[in-house]
């Protein structure tokens, strides 16, 4: 039987990603994408709803590092990831689930690759404990 | 028998600190009390649940309920309160948002009855006695409640028709939300009884914030001696005024701590944690990932942080009790 593929959310950036190419013919190749006017626009409301609603990873595409269209709206999206990461840890989300890559590809052909490439990552990883953050024993207690 | 208004004050799973601002209302809480009929409050007088139970339906005017729902005596005491009630008041941070108490969610049941009765270092229970449900003693059955897997606030248990929030809310704002109660003039279903503002918005330092605030360093509020009349943003302490609601008073504030979010999320916000980030991550001023996960590592229990009052209602925490959780209601 074939595995299930992992469900990963992918936000891009419209002004690096698949911006020569319809909406439409993005949609077709990849699930679960959103298409963004800034990866700055992202707010980790966004994020945390996306995990809260199942995802097991969520991509981030963003404009190549000084070439932000809004002039550093990337740079302010990797500041919230970061800080993120640690909101994350405490819910038994490996940081590993969410992922910035800053880059540009005006037909969208690779961005298929690189969600296959973090599906890849977070099926090494194992399952994501559904809704339930609360059961998950990642937490370590100090003592 | 009275015509005056019943009111019904509860507590559930709650320090006492709420009710104990009630009590701080002072000689006027007389005239509070000359004015409706008080027919519960345990913390000061000695009406049995039973005397609830047998009022019919809607008798009671106000229902007051502080504290989180974490067991099925919260959750059934509530659901009580909410049936002889005709308005529900959730009274404070644990039942408007779940409390610092909600921090627990972190962690399974499990996991918390372990800590507690075997591994903590102050415990010596060789048996390894543990709380059950129910235990037979000399041919009698005892009970206790049932713990839930998760804490939860009060609207997630019950219809509440309006929040004080606050630990504890301010005195006047108690006496605010009773006069509006007593005088009809409470505003829509569903609304909080506290400033629509940010505290940021009403923060007597809010004039020292520079246009522009840059964090190249996060200090905890005991590591230094904060400035009193500045912003404590603009000095690298974590203050969650940005995204708390106004009304406290800025007690906090006055006295040189730094706001930790007790009046909850400001209007529309779903996340008043995840927003809060947000506008921190803004500020911080870093050049390169290693200097941004440097002061990344300064912020100490960030979820801690962010959302101290509010976990239970946070999007990846929120959980409306089930009903297979309350055993005592089959």
């Amino acid at each position: 039987m074939k595995e299930k593929e992992p469900k990963i959310v992918c936000f891009s950036c419209r002004f690096s990603w698949g911006y020569l190419v319809s909406e439409e013919d993005i949609a077709a190749r990849l699930e679960n994408w959103i298409p963004i006017i800034c990866t700055g626009k992202i707010d980790p409301v966004h994020i945390l709803t996306a995990f809260r609603q199942g995802a097991e990873g969520v991509l981030i595409l963003g404009c190549p590092e000084g070439d932000c269209h809004y002039q550093d709206g990337n740079i302010e999206a990797r500041k919230r990831i970061t800080l993120l990461y640690n909101v994350l840890q405490s819910y038994g989300i490996e940081r590993e689930r969410l992922k910035l890559h800053l880059g540009a590809d005006p037909e969208g052909k690779t961005m298929p690759q690189l969600v296959k490439e973090m599906a890849d990552t977070v099926r090494k990883l194992g399952p994501r404990s559904g809704d339930t953050p609360t059961q998950k024993k990642s937490a370590t207690r100090t003592k | 028998m009275t015509d005056k208004k019943k009111v019904a004050i509860l507590w559930l799973g709650s320090c006492g600190g709420c009710d104990e601002t009630i009590v701080d209302i002072n000689e006027l809480i007389l005239g509070v009390v000359n004015s409706v009929d008080l027919v519960l409050w345990p913390v000061a007088l000695d009406f049995k649940y039973h005397h609830i139970e047998k009022m019919a339906d809607g008798e009671i005017a106000l229902g007051i309920i502080n504290g989180h729902v974490r067991n099925s005596d919260h959750a059934e005491m509530a659901k009580l309160m909410r049936q002889k009630s005709q308005v529900i008041l959730a009274f404070g941070a644990c039942a408007c948002f779940g409390g610092t108490p909600g921090l627990a969610n972190l962690r399974s049941k499990e996991d918390i009855f372990r800590w507690v009765y075997q591994e903590a270092p102050t415990v010596i229970n060789p048996k390894g006695v543990c709380p059950q449900t129910t235990t037979r003693v000399d041919g009698k059955e005892l009970t206790l409640p049932e713990m839930f897997e998760s804490v939860h606030s009060l609207d997630q248990v019950i219809d509440v028709d309006y929040y004080l929030p606050g630990c504890p809310p301010p005195p006047y704002l108690v006496l605010k939300a009773i006069t509006a109660f007593l005088e009809n003039t409470l505003p829509a279903k569903g609304s909080s009884l506290a400033s629509h503002k940010a505290l940021c918005d009403t923060c007597p330092r809010n004039a020292s914030k520079p246009n522009k605030v840059a964090i190249t360093e996060i200090k905890r509020i005991h590591e230094v001696e904060a400035d009193p009349t500045k912003c404590f943003l603009s000095q690298g302490i974590i203050c969650m005024g940005p995204a708390t609601r106004s009304g406290c008073g800025e007690s906090c504030i006055n006295i040189n701590i730094p706001c930790r979010g007790c009046f909850g999320h400001i209007e529309l916000v779903a996340d008043s944690g995840a927003k809060f980030l947000s506008g921190l991550a803004s500020m911080i001023d870093a050049d390169d990932e290693a200097g941004l996960e440097k002061i990344s590592d300064q912020v100490r229990d960030t979820i801690g942080y962010l959302y101290r009052f509010s976990l239970p209602i946070s999007i990846m925490n929120q959980k409306k009790l089930q009903s297979d959780e309350v055993k005592s209601d089959d």
